[in-house]
């Protein structure tokens, strides 16, 4: 059964006959984390890096953001038992428009802010399928932790 | 099929629908008075309920207390419902399904509801006053996809690798193959609907931008929108973001990431609203 992860949300799941999908990454971040030991998965579509304190007294959603949605969703999985050690992490999406310029560039932003995060927190990527300027939807299967991309009449795994 | 045969048939095929023609002779009658204005949409149900919507919609900053629409005209003006009209009237067209362009039935509608958004509300972010044409013309830049991938089944494959391979955007990669883009036929389809000439400018102009003749604030701000709601990756097809920003727009307009980021937040928050309105769903 597919369970559809819109922008700005996230999933966390441990049933095996689930499939997690997100569609319409652009420059937003997909990111899958997968525990094959316990069984738990978790799909969030992020939109921007960080929240700015501009934004600040806006009820936030947590999600929308990539330093405050992964944690959140790190959280959640280890909440149904999942262990940092056996996480499988995939980062999808961060795409750009042509030729823009760095400070345009939301997709390296999250990128960046994503590979911030795992640093500091001593995590590293298993896979990634990022940049360019391809629209993706990527989908998690709960029964294997195969994680596949798809865009433009074209499906691979990463 | 080339772009004469192209050009030939997109004006041949798709009818202007029969309320946007009856506006359009309201529109162009300089001596029509509010009165028949909100007479005439009085008589169509369909344009009255989404004219409502919009007027209502958080989107748009209403309250639920427009509840006719003489309410409606003296609280947005006469220029701005005109605009609801066309938009009502026309955009339901980017319902469709656009195979070749890999657009499922109502994708492209939400994108366009996306851009039309961003457009509007960069301006509010701007400190800018948009033009009132500018969510319209947002909502009808893609048109020409409505007219290319669903009218006349063309299909983007092979624009797509010439695009994706060569490294050319993919409005280019259009001309390279059909001798046309869709901006361009758009607008020739709007044209030839006696749309208002300053949506189909917009629609004509907005992927080059820099090419354009006259400078102009609502095709800036369409530009710049068009751009934030591909960021957004709301409705995307097989194009994806493979088009190129002209920086200099956002130069002129004084575009910063900071305000980018806050009009992708704002066209995730209301896009879904004006879909539902222009798709008639509660």
């Amino acid at each position: 059964m597919e369970i559809v992860v819109g922008i700005s949300d996230m999933r966390v799941t441990t049933r095996a006959n689930h499939i997690l999908v997100t569609h319409s990454l652009g420059s937003c971040l997909g990111l899958v984390v997968f525990d094959p030991g316990a069984g738990v998965g978790g799909l969030i579509h992020c939109l921007l890096p960080m929240a700015r304190e501009a934004r600040e007294g806006k009820s936030l959603n947590p999600c929308m953001y990539v330093n405050t949605g992964v944690p959140h969703m790190i959280k959640a999985m280890y909440a149904k038992g999942a262990k940092r050690e056996r996480m499988v992490i995939k980062a999808a999406g961060c795409g750009r428009m042509m030729n823009v310029s760095n400070s345009f560039d939301t997709g390296a932003a999250n990128l960046a802010a994503l590979h911030k995060l795992l640093d500091h927190n001593h995590l590293r990527l298993s896979g990634s399928d990022v940049g360019g300027s391809i629209p993706r939807t990527v989908r998690l299967y709960m029964d294997s932790g195969r994680v596949l991309i798809s865009s433009c009449g074209k499906s691979w795994e990463i | 099929m080339k772009r004469q045969e192209i050009i030939a048939k997109a004006l041949a095929v798709p009818q202007m629908p029969m309320p946007v023609q009856k506006i359009m002779s309201i529109i162009n009658d300089p001596d029509a008075t509010m009165l028949q204005l909100a007479r005439f949409i009085e008589y169509e149900p369909g344009l009255t309920v989404n004219l409502l919507r919009m007027a209502n919609s958080a989107f748009f900053g209403g309250h639920g207390d427009v509840t006719t629409v003489k309410d409606a005209i003296m609280r947005l003006g006469m220029q701005r419902v005109y605009q609801m009209v066309l938009a009502s009237g026309v955009a339901p067209f980017a319902r469709y399904e656009i195979k070749g362009y890999g657009l499922p039935p109502g994708q492209l509608l939400e994108h366009s509801a996306a851009l039309a958004v961003a457009s509007e509300q960069l301006a509010g972010e701007l400190g800018l006053t948009p033009p009132p044409h500018t969510f319209t013309a947002g909502l009808l830049v893609n048109i020409g996809k409505v007219v290319l991938g669903a009218f006349l089944a063309v299909n983007a494959e092979p624009i797509m690798e010439l695009a994706y391979s060569q490294g050319i955007p993919f409005e280019k990669a259009e001309r390279a193959v059909l001798g046309i883009d869709h901006g361009e036929l758009g607008a020739l389809l709007l044209e030839h609907w006696k749309l208002p000439e300053p949506i189909v400018y917009v629609v004509r102009h907005r992927l080059d931008p820099d090419a354009a003749p006259v400078r102009d604030l609502a095709l800036d701000l369409v530009h710049a929108g068009d751009v934030i709601a591909k960021m957004t990756g709301i409705g995307l097809g097989y194009d994806g973001m493979h088009y190129a920003p002209s920086e200099t727009v956002f130069a002129r307009l004084g575009l910063t990431a900071e305000v980018m980021e806050r009009v992708m937040e704002s066209a995730i928050e209301h896009f879904s609203e004006i879909r539902d309105i222009l798709l008639g769903k509660e």
